[in-house]
């Protein structure tokens, strides 16, 4: 479709063409396939989507239970990571070292993890291990043995965790920006390290054991099994190990973050912190299954994914004053996230760096994108959604996300159809409409030169 | 477009770990190596080369440009990458970090495909979605996306162009000389990170790998451009690259477009300088120190063992797992259990020449560097003296049966573990080494814990973090 010596214009239209119908056909054998390939059910109360791949002996598990952080509301916040960390530390009837021992025996393993609202699951086995690993799972999930020796461990490990992290530029960014952009009591609203640390060392064992008999239970659980799965066999695996369980608590879906009104600046100052970590941005007031949602996220990929996008392509390649940046919008698959750039600059180049940034912005929020740019957008964004539904952990992530979202399987079919049918008028409204760049939180973490604090 | 060469200590350790995971274990009996044979499948003008665990290799007959094949046809994609054997290994005083910058380089256009002319490498791919970057390490570089098969011939096109027609200005070299030097300086945000560089530098003092692949930042910001344009055609021919396409192919129209993009151009004028440098004896223990703000200290041990291709990486290879892959490792249950570190873990940097084998482990509040650096050499000590159990040596070998099947998922993944390989200079070890790891015996894990992990051979770095100037994040 393409000549070595190089296409001239007309001929760029025509392979353009040809790019998007083979891309179409692709999207369209794929959404007939997804479609066809997922099952949904409820299963002890649990919501277990199933999708078998064309992957060989492979599967992997990822699910979700509303047990995060942001769940303890006014208790003690150290009580969720603390919780996840114990369920590989033992169950009633096996000690740690026996779990680790029959997972390391058939080379399959479970994690668990912690987000602002979520306890994570993600496992992977091979197919003839899929009872066990489901069984071990459960057990884990059910009666974790909760030894205070053990619950001594994992606070000494968080707390050692969190302390290594107070030079981290990343985190300590994203914490700042978090707390500027949220109101008190939102899910999205970060602690403060400090606050992590002294809450975790006094938690205590009885208020771990509330928690989970609060939390931990099938009734808001999803769980995605792909691979080289039979839906009938994992759904009665799912259903033996998981009978008799009860109990679960529903996400928090709180009130939208009020709009900030009036741009701030924030600095962490960090010693020998060669790069600065930049975030600027608001919360977007947008949840992901808000109808304006799809339009500002292709509004917001034209100004900062990738290489072609415009921060990249003026603020690292043409101007050259950073490594990376980009544009995104995040934590809106349960309530209103965020929409962000974030950066690195070095410390001599940070002023212009944001500056550049900001007119970039501005230029973005002000003129809009143009239909070139869209439709070029677009068809990335599909083509994209295609490739990363290629890998067995790919069809999961996407598979999961979508139903935290709260779609329907549907909505895998329909997602390519919705980018491919948004207009240029749609996202340079919805860009007027959500984003206001004159109240940005602007937030540097690292060795801030003293003539920009 | 990172470089790999340079990362912290764990991460590396990690990369090491996984790059020899997902070499694991083949459960099914291995093809033959097929003989040379002209006759053999493929497009005229290759010659086949081999087959083995069902990857073919081909020779390109006019200039000697290598093809590695690799059907999968569970998905309709492709993962094409183009390996370049030129590293880090090859950069000498001044031009240190020249191979990383001409990585960058190569995204700035060619003759025939660039931004002036909207036919640039990144706007077809961001155009199709696809998956895209480019890496440099010690031993290699490469470039590599992951797109529908139909934007296949595409992609090859614009990465054969930019093989022999690269455009290398000098005002792209000074906007990107600060967009790597940005790189750099993220680098050193991790002080882990710049304990793992200075134990390299302590431990390598002949061999390249003495310096990191990112560069001395010196160097990074005055090499000039006809330095770059010197590197650029001594390395940057067919003879000196392997062509790599996993997915949804047929063989005979992959050869025919490898063929129609990259048979223009003729072999390499000159040969391919060769690395003649050997590293001396180390005659005693080697200790460096970094001090930098931060809250918890870390300590690495390393020890310089055998090439990525010599028989004894199987052994390390179990050596290293028993020693940290999940909780019943050893490290896990003496350090991590006992509260004396966050983490711990070993590994092996894997190189053509003189591989690193380091042993990692981050401090909790409350040990000293003494007790943690006991402790984890203790555990290396063990194995010296005591060996391993069968039960151990097993319960590996039944890790790498699974990984065999997980490292096939995914046409990415398959490809980037191949051109590790094939910067180590021996691609086939993808199929083999999980087979050697299966022969590995329990005395074999000794042998080589005795052979390479002498007191006088080690490097030791601490990290030391020392109060920060400023107030800590709240």
């Amino acid at each position: 479709m393409v000549c070595a010596g190089g296409a001239k214009n007309g001929e760029g239209l025509v392979i353009r063409f040809f790019m998007l119908m083979a891309l179409l056909a692709m999207s369209g054998a794929a959404a007939a396939n997804m479609s066809d390939q997922a099952h949904r059910s409820k299963v002890n109360g649990i919501d277990l989507i199933t999708y078998r791949s064309n992957v060989k002996d492979v599967v992997i598990i990822i699910g979700v239970l509303p047990a995060g952080d942001a769940m303890v509301e006014s208790g003690n916040i150290s009580i969720p990571t603390l919780s996840g960390m114990m369920l590989d530390r033992g169950t009633k009837s096996l000690d740690k070292f026996s779990i680790a021992e029959k997972l390391d025996n058939v080379g399959a393993e479970i994690t668990f993890t912690v987000g602002e609202q979520s306890l994570e699951i993600r496992a992977k086995c091979l197919r003839k291990d899929l009872p066990l690993i489901i069984d071990t799972m459960a057990a884990e999930l059910r009666t974790p043995a909760l030894l205070v020796g053990e619950f001594n461990k994992a606070k000494e490990q968080f707390i050692g965790e969190l302390e290594a992290s107070a030079q981290d530029s990343g985190a300590l960014a994203a914490q700042a920006f978090g707390r500027a952009v949220f109101p008190e009591g939102h899910p999205n609203r970060p602690h403060t390290l400090n606050e992590y640390i002294a809450a975790a060392k006094s938690a205590n064992l009885e208020e771990l054991k509330a928690f989970q008999a609060k939390y931990y239970g099938p009734a808001h659980m999803t769980l995605v099994v792909v691979g080289d799965v039979i839906d009938a066999d994992t759904q009665a695996d799912i259903a033996k190990a998981f009978s008799g369980w009860s109990g679960g608590q529903d996400y928090l879906r709180a009130a939208k973050a009020a709009a900030t009104t009036a741009a701030s600046e924030i600095t962490v100052p960090l010693t020998d912190k060669p790069s600065v970590t930049v975030l600027f941005g608001q919360a977007s007031g947008l949840r992901y299954s808000d109808p304006d949602n799809l339009a500002l996220r292709v509004g917001t990929a034209v100004l900062g994914l990738g290489f072609t996008g415009r921060l990249m392509s003026t603020v690292r390649d043409k101007e050259g004053l950073t490594y990376n940046i980009g544009a995104s919008m995040g934590d809106d698959s349960i309530v209103d996230g965020v929409w962000e750039v974030s950066a690195s600059f070095a410390p001599t180049l940070m002023g212009k760096g944001v500056e550049s940034t900001r007119r970039e912005v501005n230029k973005w929020w002000k003129d809009g994108v143009t239909e070139q740019e869209l439709a070029s957008r677009k068809q990335g964004v599909i083509g994209g959604y295609f490739v990363s539904l290629s890998t067995t952990l790919g069809l999961a992530e996407t598979i999961l996300a979508n139903a935290e979202r709260g779609f329907d399987l549907g909505w895998l079919d329909g997602y390519p159809k919705a980018v491919k049918a948004l207009t240029r008028d749609q996202v340079n409204a919805a860009i007027k409409a959500h984003i206001n760049p004159n109240a940005m939180v602007l937030v540097e973490a690292g060795s801030v030169p003293a003539s920009a604090k | 477009m990172f470089e790999k060469g340079n990362n912290f200590a764990r991460a590396t350790i990690r990369a090491s770990v996984v790059v020899a995971l997902l070499s694991a274990a083949v459960q099914a009996a291995p093809d033959k190596a097929t003989p040379v044979s002209a006759a053999a499948a493929g497009s005229a003008g290759f010659s086949h080369v081999k087959s083995l665990g069902g990857i073919d290799e081909y020779r390109l007959d006019s200039n000697g440009l290598t093809v590695l094949l690799v059907p999968d046809h569970s998905a309709p994609v492709v993962t094409f990458e183009v390996t370049y054997q030129v590293g880090s290994r090859n950069e000498v005083t001044g031009t240190t970090g020249a191979t990383h910058i001409l990585e960058h380089m190569m995204f700035k256009g060619s003759d025939a495909f660039n931004d002036v002319r909207g036919n640039s490498i990144k706007q077809m791919l961001e155009r199709v979605g696809g998956e895209f970057n480019a890496s440099t390490s010690f031993d290699r570089t490469n470039y590599f996306a992951t797109i529908g098969r139909e934007s296949l011939e595409s992609y090859i096109a614009i990465e054969a162009d930019r093989m022999r027609h690269l455009w290398l200005h000098e005002s792209d070299r000074q906007s990107e000389m600060t967009v790597v030097r940005n790189e750099y300086e993220r680098g050193k945000n991790d002080p882990e990170n710049v304990l793992l560089e200075e134990v390299m530098e302590a431990a390598y003092v002949a061999l390249p790998y003495h310096h990191p692949t990112i560069g001395w930042k010196s160097d990074i910001e005055h090499v000039p451009i006809a330095k770059l344009r010197e590197f650029y055609d001594t390395f940057y021919w067919p003879n000196n690259a392997t062509v790599t396409v996993v997915g949804d192919i047929e063989t005979d129209q992959v050869l025919g477009l490898v063929k129609k993009y990259y048979g223009v151009y003729p072999h390499s004028p000159a040969p391919i300088p060769a690395i003649y440098t050997e590293e001396p004896a180390q005659s005693g223990e080697r200790r460096v120190v970094v001090k930098r703000p931060g809250e918890l200290g870390a300590i690495i041990v390393a020890h310089k063992v055998p090439n990525g291709r010599d028989a004894d990486q199987a052994a390390l290879e179990m050596l290293d797992a028993i020693l940290s892959s999940g909780k019943n490792a050893r490290l896990y249950r003496s350090l991590v259990d006992q509260g004396l570190a966050l983490s711990a873990g070993a590994g092996t940097e894997v190189l053509r020449d003189l591989s690193l084998h380091t042993l990692y482990a981050a401090m909790t509040p409350g040990t000293t560097h003494e007790q943690l650096e006991r402790a984890l050499v203790a555990e290396l000590n063990k194995i010296k003296t005591s060996g391993v159990t069968p039960a151990e040596v097993a319960t590996v070998k039944q890790q790498y049966i699974a990984e065999d099947a997980y490292k096939r998922d995914g046409t990415a993944a398959v490809a980037s573990e191949l051109s590790e390989w094939i910067g180590v200079g021996d691609w086939t070890l993808y199929v083999t080494f999980p087979q050697r790891v299966q022969q590995v015996t329990p005395a074999d894990v000794q042998r080589v814990a005795k052979q390479y992990f002498g007191a006088d051979q080690s490097t030791t770095g601490w990290f030391v973090p020392v109060a920060p100037k400023t107030e800590k994040g709240s």
